[in-house]
């Protein structure tokens, strides 16, 4: 058992090692700079991510009136937030959002990746490309549902949401009970992108 | 319809086996050096000193290797170590270093 986590930290160090050089005489040549490296990540980490669905949810959240909003004209409400640029222009301007009631929940699709409202969700799981999830998700929700450990009453109404070029859904979960105490930053802290997409529910932590 | 660069490369590669590794809308790092790999395979694909689909291909050869090299026992599975074999490969193929130098610089 030592030997072998040995050789994994050995491997660990080489690539590592490897990495830095390889970094090191691209910089040196001036190809890049120390700080090229950042600045991409930067998009991924800072600016386009499920982070800020997070905090148009958590707003709605505590501001009815933004919650109209949102649902009303999803790019206008977004762009009341201080978010990063494009979040409610280029690609995200065709994106609506639909809220989630007693007796009606949400489910998202689409039919490309390229139609999942990525700057407000981030990267869509691995799933959500299969044919196979797709097809069944549409014909029948509440057994796909099941299997993600949702089970939708038969009293609550299930709508699909089907993602094109033109319009990027994202779902607005119901709040959580017993969180009327938490901030806004704790809210935050309860959406994930599942329940943007309608597989789960926001719960309380 | 305008697509970012950064978001066109990675969902270039999503529900392949060549998918970065990502949870809950972000992706995935194990250390920092997989982290750096990453972010130099896409900025010098955006500085335009190679395409993404060649990058790609050699990293989908990367990871056919790794396949054929480990049939059964997939235990030491490593994402970005065929990510860095593939982006040495790809800087070398763009004329940005020799070979050699990054050998010698290990």
């Amino acid at each position: 058992m030592e030997d072998l986590f040995n050789y994994r930290e050995d491997r660990e160090a080489y690539s590592a090692a490897r990495m830095r050089a390889l970094e090191d005489l691209l910089i040196k040549k001036g190809i890049i700079t120390d700080r090229t490296v950042d600045t991409v990540l930067d998009f991924f980490e800072t600016r386009m991510g499920p982070f800020n669905g997070a905090k148009i949810v958590a707003r709605a959240w505590i501001d009815a009136a933004f919650k109209e909003r949102l649902v009303a004209d999803a790019p206008s409400a977004i762009a009341e937030l201080a978010l990063p640029e494009g979040m409610a222009g280029a690609e995200g301007e065709h994106v609506r959002a639909v809220a989630n009631a007693p007796g009606l929940h949400n489910l998202i699709l689409c039919t490309l990746c390229s139609c999942y409202p990525w700057p407000v969700l981030g990267l869509p799981p691995y799933w959500y490309k299969d044919p196979t999830f797709r097809s069944r998700a549409a014909r029948e929700p509440r057994a796909v549902l099941k299997e993600f450990g949702l089970e939708i009453p038969e009293s609550v109404e299930v709508k699909i949401w089907d993602s094109s070029a033109q319009v990027r859904w994202f779902v607005v979960p119901e709040r959580p009970a017993g969180t009327e105490s938490l901030s806004e930053a704790e809210l935050e802290t309860l959406v994930t992108p599942e329940a943007m997409m309608g597989v789960a529910i926001a719960k309380a932590a | 319809m305008l697509t970012r660069f950064e978001h066109y490369a990675v969902t270039e590669l999503m529900g392949k086996p060549e998918t970065p590794p990502r949870s809950n809308g972000t992706l995935c790092f194990g250390h920092e050096w997989e982290r750096t790999a990453f972010g130099v395979a896409l900025a010098l694909t955006k500085q335009g000193y190679f395409e993404w689909d060649d990058f790609r291909d050699e990293l989908i050869a990367e990871i056919g290797a790794w396949e054929a090299a480990n049939p059964t026992d997939r235990s030491s599975w490593n994402y970005y170590e065929c990510w860095l074999a593939a982006l040495e490969k790809a800087v070398v193929k763009a004329g940005l270093l020799a070979a050699q130098d990054i050998h010698c610089a290990r």
